[in-house]
């Protein structure tokens, strides 16, 4: 359990807001390169951290996150003309270059210089690995730019999608750190998904429902490290990485494509999932690229035209109970990804910590509350930099492995768990 | 009209989840098992807990002090348990959680094992204590901060 004023300090990431000020000290995923495909696009509204932007790419193909709306009477300038290295107002014609700034009022004289005065605010939006990433925190503090294994592979051996999840970010998050869930809920796909299926370490999890825990603090994070029986006495590992504030990487299995998420506020009660799938030393398949984009494994069916999952809470997530009863999916929602979304968000969009039961094998979850309110007093106390910053905590991966019982996880992986450029990943 | 799922998940629908209590208070027991945990154990025994009692690891193994130093049966203390919790310094200086353990083991008491002090430790002393817990514990914490252990005591409603 948590006390309420502590759910509130981590669940509130508006401007001004402890939990927001931390989100702020991060390059966070915006939206996909693909949304703003050329040069003069139309813009795209951006809702993060409970702010209103808009994204959009000009004539010379800069890239801008900007206030979505114009200066002048608050209109949306997602009506707006993408026309000359500038955002239009159709109102009164306003424009805005990349960065905010005013560059023509037409109602004032140009020798006024009227518009040097106005100015939108804005973060910097910058591709990486096919996704646009901002930093909404001061200038001042920008940190480098991100370096998260997935992003810097060639874009043949990346694939990321997201989707809205109708909750806040925190409960999301802790999905996706509790690895005790996965025997259940996901029994009913290890065998069946093609991204999953195949992998020996498949037959560990599904012989062993009952897996033992460690949690260790890692410099940018946690490892938690799943333990099941193997042969001869010895241990199969499954090490999760979770990387402050948001970020985690699920053990990889076999051959197949290691993947892991984002959750990023948009607003207190909805998130975006962001959902990544990359191999370290080779290109991903035409059969797994269709997968993915046919929404198995960790990725979903959208509703056309959105990110809305086609699966969702105003269909009762297409829920078959034939399907339940005859075992094909533990939970009757079809696909990874709902089957986790259809719960978190039955919680309510802000789930009152204060009522729940944590038991001794949710301390990874324990960990991760706690050391984002320790990261969240130490920025507001002294500005003390937060874990997940700093680049080397970045460059880090998950693992699958078999170890001797009497090596602990974090000498048996050590270098399994650091991400190094055309190294294999570590995975059973 | 929106579904059932669209309509009890909102904030609105929030209100009226029942309020009663859903649990009975859970008792914990935790113990050091060497020097290094007894300090953390008896400040962290501090802190008002209502279902937790302190107990630290004496010998024969098969007995308990508690804080005050009083001996007590390590089954007794585990027939009595929903949760032990066993906390340990790095040197490999917890050999009683054998005989703890195994008392939980045979009653089926989930078991915890908290690795303390291990910010300065060097790892082959923070290895050989996880070597001595890991048989016997569930679930194995190894935080940098000893103040966690009063995060999970609460978040576990101890």
């Amino acid at each position: 359990m948590l006390r309420n004023d502590q759910n509130d300090l981590l669940t509130q990431t508006g401007p001004g807001t402890p939990m927001g000020r931390m989100f702020r000290s991060y390059w966070i995923p915006a939206l996909l390169a693909d949304e703003l495909p050329e040069n003069d696009c139309p813009p795209v509204r951006v809702k993060l951290l409970s702010e209103r932007l808009l994204a959009f790419r000009d004539t010379e193909g800069r890239y801008g996150l900007i206030d979505e709306f114009c200066a002048h009477r608050g209109v949306s300038l997602w009506f707006g003309r993408n026309e000359e290295c500038g955002l239009r107002c159709v109102y009164h014609g306003w424009k805005y270059d990349v960065t905010g700034q005013c560059i023509e009022v037409p109602s004032e004289p140009d020798e006024s210089g009227f518009s040097r005065k106005i100015k939108l605010q804005s973060y910097p939006l910058v591709e990486r690995g096919g996704i646009l990433w901002t930093y909404m925190g001061p200038p001042e503090a920008q940190p480098p730019l991100p370096e998260w294994e997935f992003i810097t592979v060639p874009r043949s051996q990346t694939f990321t999608t997201k989707r809205v999840q109708e909750t806040n970010w925190l409960q999301a998050m802790e999905g996706g750190i509790d690895s005790s869930h996965v025997s259940f809920l996901h029994r009913g796909d290890l065998n069946s998904d093609p991204l999953f299926k195949g992998a020996k370490g498949n037959q560990y999890n599904l012989n062993d429902a009952r897996p033992v825990f460690e949690v260790v603090e890692s410099a940018g994070g946690l490892h938690i490290g799943a333990r099941r029986n193997a042969e001869a006495g010895h241990y199969y590992w499954r090490i999760t990485q979770w990387v402050m504030p948001s970020f985690t990487m699920i053990p990889p299995r076999g051959n197949h494509a290691v993947h892991g998420h984002f959750w990023i506020p948009i607003d207190d009660e909805n998130c975006w999932t962001w959902s990544y799938d990359y191999h370290p030393t080779r290109d991903l398949t035409h059969a797994e690229l269709a997968a993915m984009r046919d929404g198995k494994g960790i990725h979903v069916k959208y509703v056309p035209g959105t990110f809305r999952p086609l699966a969702n809470k105003d269909n009762d997530y297409l829920i078959d109970r034939a399907a339940q009863k005859a075992g094909r999916t533990f939970s009757g929602v079809e696909g990874i990804a709902m089957q986790d979304a259809s719960l978190q968000e039955s919680m309510g969009p802000i789930v009152d910590r204060t009522k729940e039961n944590l038991v001794s094998t949710d301390n990874g979850i324990i960990m991760a509350r706690h050391r984002l309110l320790r990261a969240v007093k130490a920025l507001t106390d002294k500005g003390v930099v937060p874990p997940g910053v700093d680049a080397a905590h970045q460059k880090v991966r998950s693992a699958a492995l078999v170890l001797p019982p009497d090596v602990p996880f974090t000498e048996g992986a050590r270098e399994a768990l650091i991400a190094r450029p055309a190294v294999a990943p570590a995975s059973v | 009209m929106l579904s059932e799922s669209a309509r009890m998940s909102s904030a609105a629908e929030a209100r009226f989840r029942v309020q009663a209590p859903n649990s009975m208070p859970r008792t914990i027991k935790v113990i050091a098992l060497d020097g290094a945990a007894e300090a953390v154990v008896r400040r962290l025994a501090g802190g008002g807990w209502q279902h937790a009692t302190f107990f630290t690891a004496t010998t024969p193994p098969d007995a308990l002090c508690d804080l005050a130093g009083r001996r007590t049966a390590v089954r007794d203390e585990v027939d009595a348990a929903d949760l032990v919790v066993l906390v340990a310094g790095p040197g490999g200086h917890a050999h009683a959680a054998a005989a703890i353990g195994q008392a939980c083991s045979l009653r089926r008491v989930m078991t915890t094992g908290f690795v303390v002090g291990v910010t300065s430790a060097p790892e082959h002393e923070v290895s050989s204590t996880l070597a001595q817990l890991r048989p016997w514990s569930l679930m194995i914490v190894i935080a940098s901060h000893d103040e966690f252990i009063d995060d999970m005591m609460t978040a576990l409603r101890a």
